[in-house]
């Protein structure tokens, strides 16, 4: 890591340790990121077939949750030099510091372990080692390689956000099923218009900039990031709709799908349209705030088509 | 008689304040629930895995 390192080491915490709050350490799990985790997972809970009991789905909850903050804590760790230079993220933990580098270490660590024994041992082995694979993916292939070599890291790093739900569909069945797949599909796919409608707000891209962070309008332009937003929200739209496929999800799901897609287009075809001014920013900001929203909705409409007891399609394919 | 003022060194030097001690006992407060927590939840599910035969079994 870089001498930024020094400047952490010199700060009051660095002389004993132990300065950090038990709310700094609560603030290493990335509470926000880790709540749309508990969601997403929640809903592979529901829409995976057969049926679990809700004390172990709670247990799985639980643990998958963990095991997400574990990774952020993880990430902060490592990337405290980063975060240290990024107005964004300047007055995290670690930048901060509140914790210790290898406090947070020690802790992210120790909550991985925890989070994958508990669900395997009290779910299943195949849940748990999705989630030893999640959490290493996040920080060995993310976190350590992708996102400091490659513009593509989101595009490929995005895959550690799009496990969740898949997690919960296999602490149901055992097994990843087409299903599940599908669910991951759309989070991973999902990812790199949302992050890059966020990396285009000029403050931000002036953060990674100034981090050495290859964000795609850092290194290939605004241009060919607004033309990647629209490719990726335009092959978005039938990943929506491969649930209703494979008998995942039913008419309810779908239509309401098909809206929030076109209402996506739209705000990606403003982005790519409007370049210049405060306009193009308010775009990207729009982009953004939707995109969250969007997928929000997309999981809730599926959570909301189960507990409703709405039928399904007759799976097409799978 | 002069006053000599104390000198603080690695032996002397308090380790911990006040508030840093106030802080350990909070953390190490969270870290007794988290694992009662635990203990609880290894239990509940225990019973939950082995389902409503678990007192219907033959000894």
């Amino acid at each position: 890591m870089s001498d930024i390192n020094l400047d952490i080491a010199s700060t009051p915490a660095a002389a004993e340790g132990g300065q950090g709050t038990a709310g700094d350490y609560f603030a290493l799990l990335k509470p926000r990121v880790m709540s749309l985790v508990v969601f997403t997972a929640l809903v592979g809970i529901v829409a995976a077939p057969g049926g679990v009991h809700p004390w172990i789905a709670a247990v799985a909850l639980l643990a998958i949750a963990v095991g997400a903050g574990a990774a952020g804590a993880l990430n902060m760790w490592y990337d405290a030099d980063i975060d240290a230079v990024m107005k964004r993220t300047a007055s995290r933990p670690v930048p901060r510091g509140a914790i210790l580098p290898g406090e947070a270490l020690g802790f992210g660590l120790t909550l991985s372990v925890g989070s994958v024994l508990v669900l395997g041992l009290l779910v299943n082995w195949a849940a748990g080692a999705l989630l030893a694979f999640t959490i290493f993916f996040y920080i060995a292939v993310y976190t350590m390689w992708l996102k400091r070599w490659t513009a593509q890291n989101i595009v490929i790093g995005g895959a550690a956000g799009a496990f969740p739900p898949m997690i919960g569909w296999v602490s149901v069945t055992g097994s990843v099923d087409p299903g599940a797949i599908a669910l991951f599909l759309i989070i991973f796919v999902w990812t790199p218009p949302h992050f890059w409608a966020l990396a285009l707000w000029k403050k931000i891209n002036a953060d990674y900039t100034r981090a050495g962070v290859p964000m795609l309008p850092v290194v290939a332009g605004t241009d060919e990031t607004r033309r990647q937003i629209l490719i990726y929200t335009l092959i978005l739209m039938p990943v929506t709709l491969l649930p209703s496929l494979l008998g995942v999800t039913g008419l309810f799901y779908t239509s309401a799908a098909c809206g929030l897609g076109v209402m996506f287009i739209y705000h990606a075809v403003r982005v790519y349209r409007i370049r210049e001014g405060d306009a193009a920013e308010i775009a990207c900001k729009k982009l953004f705030g939707f995109s969250t929203l969007w997928l929000f909705l997309i999981f809730a409409l599926i959570l909301i088509e189960r507990a409703a007891g709405l039928p399904a399609f007759a799976p097409v394919i799978g | 008689m002069t006053e000599v003022p104390a000198i603080e060194t690695p032996m002397t030097k308090t380790p911990f304040s006040p508030e840093d001690m106030a802080r350990r006992k909070k953390r190490a407060l969270v870290m007794a629930l988290i694992l009662a927590g635990l203990v609880a939840m290894f239990f509940v599910t225990t019973i939950v895995r082995l389902g409503g035969a678990i007192a219907e079994r033959s000894f």
